[in-house]
């Protein structure tokens, strides 16, 4: 249970009792909360009374009287809203003898949240009460995910940034040995030199570029084409792309399909899932090893495998293979460059068609990897939303059009 | 030469060899601890996170235990890459090295140091 405490100032007794008896027994249910919401209701007769209190422990809610012997209640409003980060942690309700629209609104242009007209009913207590605590929790919590997201985020950028720099020392570096001659005369140096900086720059782009691609498919920006795709041709479209390298190593790929497996699908997509698993067969197999790619329908959508025969993983490192940046490292993987990101990209578009990839490896044997696809995704892609923060925005008295929902 | 940056040993190893090093490469502490059984060099430069976070730092400190002689220059993306708050520095017992530099060091700088070191 939460328990919110209020503060109520008012310099007479009777109000102060009467609060605080209306609402200390209170409790009332929050739907999106296990559990209820409470009040511990404290005192304060005057204005300087209050602001010493509020400066000790502030109160989450303040019951504030409009009209205070000295120091008025608007004064001690406008103490508490210079005070920092005041608005989320504290909410602020008027209580005025005047029930003019007038006092009404220079409170709440001086941050109140609400107000309450003297006399009120201790229904009309509770009623005004319960939507500042609702609206207060819901700020919390909005609050506590945006701090949540940003973490992730922040992490999110952290990582990349560190990715970005390593190309960047790396060519930066070859290229300061190359201007300054620091290497000697031997014109093969410089130039196995310049090649590495162009590989180190070509993996770069291609970082760059499934970045795009993983940033489109997340915000749902990309739009999605869909259409009858046959994902054997595809599997073939991916096979040829990644031929010349494959030939280099003497490594064969073969299609194991029959009839043509036709699913409702984004070209593009399939693409991006057909080439990112056949080019890591071929990057992550030994010379002359093979790999075998298998495409086959099931229900409205197919299962795709690609199986090699290259250096596998153990199972941990499979574990966390289709997480962000996960790169594993270790002797054999030294000198093979990738951005990390291709295997999270093929991820999220197998949970996008409703189904998943899963690996099973073997160390010095091999990877097979299995995509499930059940079903095109529905509908257009939309923009995640956050349902909380639309509420809140709709229980602000203030919020343009708040009241009519 | 112990890095997991393949370019990194490959630029450095082109500078040195021009100055007229032998440069040995490992690219992670345990194939360090290999290529050391098999025969000493006169220096070791080494990087931080391999394997492991920490991997050089303690590859250092064993280095320093079994062969006190033996200096060490340490190389490291440490400070950009974690943020810590201080700054790691030659200590005898802690970080028994005899330079730690931040990446990305130009290699005649490295050799520079190498050379002071080793001439000294």
């Amino acid at each position: 249970m939460d328990t919110l405490k209020v503060l109520v100032v008012d310099d007479e007794p009777g109000m102060r009792r009467g609060v605080a008896r209306a609402l200390d027994s209170y409790r009332f249910a929050l739907p999106d909360l296990n559990g209820e919401v409470a009040f511990g209701v404290e005192t304060a007769e005057t204005g300087e009374e209050a602001i010493g209190m509020i400066a000790q422990a502030p109160p989450d809610i303040l019951l504030l009287d409009h009209k205070l012997p000295e120091m008025s209640g608007l004064d001690v409003l406008e103490h508490v809203s210079s005070l920092p980060g005041a608005g989320a942690s504290m909410l602020t309700i008027m209580i005025t003898a005047y029930a003019s629209l007038e006092t009404a609104v220079s409170a709440i242009k001086r941050g109140a949240y609400d107000f309450l007209a003297k006399p009120f009913t201790p229904e009309e207590l509770k009623s005004t009460v319960r939507k500042a605590a609702q609206s207060l929790i819901l700020a919390r919590q909005a609050r506590k995910l945006a701090q949540e997201k940003r973490q992730v985020r922040f992490q999110f950028i952290s990582v990349l940034a560190h990715e970005l720099k390593a190309p960047l020392t790396a060519i930066e570096g070859y290229l300061h040995i190359v201007r300054d001659r620091a290497a000697g005369d031997d014109q093969a140096t410089y130039d196995h030199m310049l090649e590495r900086s162009l590989i180190r720059a070509e993996y770069m782009r291609k970082m760059i570029a499934d970045l795009l691609d993983l940033t489109r498919i997340e915000s749902g920006t990309k739009r999605r084409e869909l259409c009858a795709v046959d994902l054997c041709e595809t599997a073939r479209w991916a096979i040829d792309i990644t031929a010349v390298e494959a030939g280099k190593r003497r490594i064969r790929i073969e299609l194991h399909a029959g009839a043509p497996v036709v699913m409702e699908a984004d070209r593009g997509e399939m693409e991006i899932i057909f080439n990112n698993l056949v080019s890591n067969a071929v990057k992550y197999n030994r010379d002359g090893g093979r790999v075998d790619v298998t495409v086959r329908a099931e229900g409205d959508g197919a299962v795709i495998t690609v199986a090699d025969t290259g250096i596998g993983m153990t199972e941990e490192e499979a574990d966390r293979l289709f997480a962000e940046f996960v790169r594993i490292r270790n002797e054999k993987t030294r000198n093979i460059l990738g951005s990390g990101l291709g295997l999270s990209i093929v991820k999220k578009l197998a949970l996008l068609y409703g189904g998943d990839v899963t690996v099973t490896s073997a160390p010095g044997v091999g990877s097979k990897f299995t995509v499930e696809l059940a079903r095109a995704p529905q509908g257009e892609p939309t923009q995640p939303q956050e349902p909380r923060l639309r509420r809140l925005e709709a229980a602000r008295p203030d919020a343009p059009g708040g009241k009519e929902q | 030469m112990v890095d997991d940056d393949v370019d990194l040993v490959e630029m450095c190893r082109a500078v040195l060899e021009h100055r007229g090093h032998e440069v040995a490469s490992a690219y992670s502490a345990a194939e360090a601890r290999r290529a050391l059984e098999a025969g000493l060099p006169d220096i070791v430069i080494l990087d931080v996170m391999m394997e492991s976070e920490t991997a050089g730092f303690e590859l250092a400190r064993e280095i320093h235990r079994n062969h006190p002689n033996l200096p060490a220059i340490m190389l490291s993306g440490i400070h950009a890459a974690t943020g810590v708050p201080y700054r790691f520095e030659p200590d005898e017992d802690w970080l028994p090295i005899a330079t730690f530099f931040d990446k990305p060091v130009p290699p005649a700088r490295l050799a520079d140091e190498i050379e002071a070191i080793l001439g000294s």
